[in-house]
């Protein structure tokens, strides 16, 4: 973890390196569990709704994105700090302080909503991989071996980078919008002025954009890796940058592919399904370098998650059943840390390969599931920040918890009118 | 992270032997068939002496104090609204499914915590304890009660997750104890802490019974409250040991939690180097407070040794060594090794000459072999000690070492006067950090 905080000198006594350089290398050593997370939640179902949202809607609904940003940094920044002060993951924690029942019926919905996001990443990973000409049949098999190869594997910091580089990846995104030459005052027009169409689908894409972005087991992930990494309180400073650069990272690539969709297809009344469709109608209006970029964005995007996805569960249910839980742990001391990670990479790929299984049906009633058990987690939160006996001088002020309760309120608003209009 | 797995068996026979004396109480037939899951008297109704219902049962209040079954001291019940407390010398009986009062008229007070008192609901289950017999961190998931010695005690605890998820059903299946495996609460330690820190003598018994390498594990593995009360928990001496052993940013963090007196306490037992290396990666402020608990001498000497990067010989030498003058004589020197054999430097005595510069390294053997009038100055001979300076950098220690083939080489300042020494196991340690640092680590990972 801080591989780079003291060089050798040859005077004692004297700072091998220069203040300003240790912060930085101190920075760097902390940085990980937000950048990762919230990057991982631009998954391929992220990418999907921004898509969809940019080509249908243009640059209007772009705030709605600004909005979600903002619940992302707030709630990831409490998720991080939680972890660090009390040292146990957030399903633990239920458990703990609002008994088995709640415990368990997280976990189970939490471990329901993931199996069906796994899918989704790997549906990302099938539909990029057929842009480029290569079977499912190929490239879900080698990814799922891909991801489960590197976090067995690897100790913690190896697979830390390994994370760094994949989101490195994302980049492709903000050189696709520019290639799309999007029309950057609409776009700042659409940041700040809230305005959407009541329409079901468009409180649908609204609700699914919060959703992916503050996803459950993104917040359940912070919080387990801010455990796994050992970060202490001393870090909470620099883990705070770590989680707002992150969070905005996400709000910015999210930006980037709104922007992109708005430009090109929202222009030429294109409609798309998913991401991938997004990718191939980008050809012919910006180029097949816009497209290559987007697909491969894609694939980088899925191959995050789907890292962090089994990894997210797996602390999660070690941390219901009190089993240990970290990466620098061999499957041999921590069994049911790694056996969650292969059941659930394997039924993901399973489930993606069989032929004729209902795959929009799972990928649908993920999103609600997601968005459902987004409601109680953020719940449960709120109550843990605030409950002093576990966060002592870090529990939440009283405008903070004016602020989670508006966020809270919001989420229950959006997810009541998604389940109205399923309903209806 | 990964230790050797072999010394378990081992330590679990002595947790077992232990256990075996005290006498398990689960092991009595009688006790393993009146057992109450407390998990399932939650929410069960309280009753006076003639069947009316007073209210629910909300949490069970026990008292922890030497003896090793914690007591009943009161229960938490819910009547209308109000919560209140019901001192347990009323509680006639007590079964699955109901709680019954020896009296009609009940006392009903506010409940306050208490020192020394934790609630079994609130505290205890779901949360981690240290399962000693098993050596790790477990949460546990329901606590068994029985009468016993003339009170109703805590005797069990169950970690299974076949009783955690039979607490999710509704009806009787919640409330019917699953014992299969459930742990004498003699083999545990709870590090509930209602107002402060539970000490159970039970607890630390079995605890100073751990090699401080595991003990470490343990400590690693708990969360952030609970170690500090483990910490608490244990015999200084032994939570220093213990210290050594943990992974660096583990201890930082540890320490980072501590108030800084009981950080100094624990420093100052803790072997200087590695005190110091803790030390060095604390902010200054705190490092201060810490110093400032300290006897003055000691924290003089580890802010010198913490003045040094750990790269250069002074950042990881041990400053324990034992310095003689050449005109000292054979039975001084071996007075002090042994007023020192506590710590790990009982091989030898460091001789400097009247001003105090480095002359040579005696050994424990010659010393023995030598006669005890004769004068140090008189052992002096090849083959001498390997000195270095202060600054030398690690790499030309290693250097060093591999060129004299020796066990340990002698620190000097640059007027030669000998400060600390650097052990075959200070190197490997800093080689260790280095490798660590720079990623080099193959991680246990890959290991196992």
């Amino acid at each position: 973890m801080s591989e780079v905080k003291k060089t050798a000198t040859k005077r004692p006594g004297t700072p091998a390196i220069s203040p300003r350089k240790i912060r930085l290398a101190a920075l760097l050593s902390v940085m990980g569990p937000g950048v990762i997370a919230g990057l991982s939640d631009d998954d391929p179902a992220g990418i999907t709704t921004y898509s969809v949202l940019g080509a249908k809607y243009g640059y209007q609904m772009l705030w709605v994105l600004v909005a979600s940003t903002i619940a992302l940094i707030l709630f990831q920044d409490l998720g991080a700090r939680i972890g660090v002060v009390t040292r146990q993951g957030l399903i633990g924690l239920v458990r703990q302080k609002y008994g088995a029942r709640s415990g368990v019926l997280s976990a189970v919905a939490l471990i329901l909503a993931n199996i069906g996001t796994m899918t989704a990443e790997f549906a990302g990973i099938a539909a990029a991989g057929q842009l480029f000409g290569y079977s499912r049949y190929v490239t879900v098999p080698v990814a799922a071996l891909l991801v489960s190869f590197l976090v067995l594997r690897g100790s913690f910091t190896r697979v830390e980078k390994v994370f760094f580089l994949l989101s490195a990846v994302f980049l492709s995104y903000v050189i696709a919008g520019f290639l799309s030459h999007p029309d950057w005052g609409q776009a700042f027009h659409g940041m700040v002025v809230p305005s959407m169409p009541f329409t079901r689908d468009a409180v649908f894409i609204a609700t699914a954009t919060l959703g992916t972005t503050l996803a459950p087991w993104g917040l359940a992930f912070i919080q387990s890796y801010a455990v796994d990494k050992r970060l202490t309180r001393d870090d909470l400073k620099l883990l705070r940058v770590d989680v707002w650069t992150g969070s905005m990272l996400t709000g910015i690539i999210g930006f980037f592919v709104i922007i992109t969709c708005a430009a090109t297809l929202n222009k030429q009344h294109i409609s798309i399904q998913d991401a991938s469709d997004a990718a191939a109608a980008l050809k012919p209006l910006a180029g097949t370098l816009a497209k290559d970029l987007f697909a491969i964005g894609l694939i980088g995007a899925a191959l995050l998650a789907a890292s962090i996805l089994p990894l997210s569960t797996a602390y999660s249910v070690s941390d219901l059943t009190g089993r240990p839980a970290a990466l620098d742990d061999g499957p041999r001391e921590a069994p049911l840390f790694y056996g969650t990670f292969a059941a659930i990479t394997v039924l993901s790929a399973v489930l993606i390969l069989i032929p004729g299984a209902p795959l929009i049906t799972i990928l649908v009633l993920t999103q609600i599931l997601n968005a459902v058990l987004l409601l109680p987690l953020l719940l449960y939160m709120f109550g843990i920040s605030r409950d002093k006996r576990l966060m002592g001088e870090y529990a939440s002020s009283k405008t903070m918890r004016i602020i989670y309760g508006v966020i809270i309120a919001v989420v229950f608003v959006c997810v009541a009118c998604m389940l109205w209009f399923t309903i209806h | 992270m990964s230790r050797a797995q072999t010394p378990v068996t081992g330590i679990n026979t002595v947790a077992r032997k232990i256990v075996g004396r005290r006498d398990s109480v689960l092991a009595r037939k009688n006790i393993r068939e009146s057992l109450v899951s407390v998990a399932g008297l939650i929410g069960r109704p309280v009753k006076d002496l003639d069947g009316r219902d007073i209210g629910k049962l909300v949490d069970v209040v026990v008292r922890h104090g030497e003896e090793t079954y914690p007591p009943v001291s009161g229960l938490i019940v819910k009547v209308g609204n109000r919560k209140s407390f019901i001192n347990g010398a009323r509680i006639s009986s007590l079964n699955k499914d109901e709680i019954r009062l020896s009296s009609t008229k009940i006392n009903l007070e506010d409940f306050k915590r208490r020192e020394g008192e934790s609630l079994l609901d609130a505290d205890v289950i779901d949360h981690q304890i240290v399962d000693v017999d098993g050596l790790r961190v477990v949460r546990s998931s329901d606590l068994y009660l029985a009468p016993f010695d003339r009170e109703i005690r805590v005797v069990g605890v169950d970690i299974s997750f076949v009783s955690f998820l039979r607490r999710i059903f509704p009806g009787s299946i919640r409330r019917t104890p699953t014992p299969e495996h459930v742990v004498d609460w003699a083999t545990v330690a709870s590090l509930a802490d209602g107002s402060g820190v539970v000490r159970t003598s039970g607890s630390r018994a079995v605890l100073s019974q751990l090699r401080p390498a595991d003990l470490a594990d343990l400590i690693e593995d708990l969360a952030g409250r609970e170690q500090g009360a483990l910490i608490e928990l244990l015999d200084p001496e032994l939570a220093a040991d213990a210290l050594e052993e943990m992974e660096e940013e583990e201890l930082q963090g540890l320490i980072r939690g501590l108030t800084s007196e009981r950080s100094a306490d624990l420093l100052a037992r803790m072997e200087p180097d590695e005190s110091a290396e803790v030390l060095r990666d604390l902010d200054e402020e705190h490092r201060e407070s810490i110093l400032g608990e300290m006897d003055s001498a000691l924290a003089g000497q580890l802010r010198k040794l913490v003045s040094f990067d750990e790269t250069l010989a002074g950042g990881i030498m041990t400053t324990h060594i034992l310095i003689v003058r050449e005109n000292d004589t054979v039975a001084s020197a071996l007075k002090l090794l042994v007023s020192n054999r506590e710590r790990d430097i009982s091989d030898g005595v460091v001789v400097v000459d009247s001003r105090g510069k480095l002359v040579d390294h005696i050994q424990v053997i010659e010393l023995v072999a030598a006669k005890s009038t004769a004068l140090l100055s008189t052992l002096i001979g090849p083959p001498y000690p390997t000195a270095i300076q202060l600054d030398t950098a690690l790499d030309e220690v290693v250097e060093e070492f591999s060129n004299n083939r020796g066990s340990s080489v002698i620190v000097v300042d640059e007027k030669n006067k000998p400060v600390g020494r650097i052990l075959a196991d200070d190197l490997v340690d800093a080689l260790a950090s280095l490798s660590e640092r720079r990623g080099f680590s193959p991680g246990s990972g890959s290991l196992s």
